[in-house]
């Protein structure tokens, strides 16, 4: 008798599950940076807002390249729900602590779809997740940039939030 | 004579009110359930388990209302299609998750003898 599940696809039934929770969390974060995207424009925060709008397409991208992973592998790929977002904000700095919290967050996420890929011995899968552990590392160095630059800008003075609007949507991109 | 011996050995579970088999020509699951056979290739049936298996018994059976009794129970290519009571839902989780433990098992078993015989 052939073995049906493995003839279908070479993801087991419990990583296809946590790369389906990893979806949900990608989209999540996305719309959770364009929820932040829209507070700041409101606010008067132009840059930022270009920088979280792009944050969003970024997470977008980190989502749907898990989905198409999953079917390619003849998984079972589930659209993830659009759950509720923080939309309101008590400040300009209170943004990027908690896309810090977010990042930190989505990289304990990560790590644990690759321990979980360990222990069913699943190398492909750990493999392809490999390029989230980069990423990730770089979400965060940019994440706690922009909070560092808080220390070293003056928020409260004469022109700092609009050189930390200017200042923090250049992170990451080459000056 | 042979291909009922086949058959009889591609049986994946059977309960009181069904039974499942695998078909290798086909890579096809097949169920029979009060009397309705339906084919699945191997995403549709875990498609169709997992449906099965989220309909919320409890609610259904808290709920006093005359259509929770019943619900509509239909899979992705719609050749399974019945409203079935929650005693029938019970009783066709039951016949899936079966199957799926069987196929889970001989899964697992070429897994493990495949590593056995390298």
């Amino acid at each position: 008798m052939k073995d049906l599940l493995r003839t279908n696809s070479s993801l087991q039934e419990g990583v296809e599950n946590i790369l389906n929770l990893q979806c949900k969390i990608e989209s999540d974060a996305s719309n959770k940076y364009l929820a932040m995207a829209s507070w700041l424009e409101r606010n008067g925060f132009e840059n930022t807002a270009g920088y979280f709008y792009a944050q969003a397409e970024e997470e977008r991208e980190h989502f749907l390249k898990i989905f198409k992973y999953i079917t390619e592998v003849g998984g079972i790929a589930i659209t993830p729900t659009v759950g509720e977002v923080q939309q309101e904000f008590a400040s300009f700095k209170s943004v990027f602590a908690i896309a810090l919290d977010n990042e930190i967050a989505v990289t304990n996420a990560i790590n644990k779809v690759i321990a979980k890929c360990r222990l069913e011995n699943d190398y492909a899968t750990e493999e392809f997740m490999m390029w989230y552990v980069a990423e990730q590392r770089e979400e965060e160095k940019n994440a706690r940039r922009a909070l560092e630059l808080f220390e070293l800008i003056d928020e409260d003075s004469a022109t700092g939030k609009f050189e930390l609007d200017v200042q923090i949507s250049k992170i990451g991109s080459a000056e | 004579m042979s291909e009922f011996n086949q058959l009889k050995s591609n049986v994946l579970f059977e309960t009181a009110n069904g039974y499942s088999y695998q078909c290798d020509l086909t890579n096809s699951i097949f169920i029979n359930f009060v009397g309705t056979t339906s084919s699945y290739k191997v995403q549709d049936f875990l498609i169709f388990q997992r449906k099965v298996n989220s309909v919320l018994i409890l609610d259904m059976l808290y709920d006093l209302s005359d259509q929770s009794d019943a619900q509509l129970i239909e899979n992705t290519k719609r050749n399974f299609s019945r409203t079935l009571t929650i005693c029938e839902i019970v009783q066709l989780r039951e016949l899936l998750n079966g199957t799926k433990f069987t196929l889970n098992l001989h899964s697992l078993l070429n897994v493990v003898l495949t590593l056995e015989e390298a």
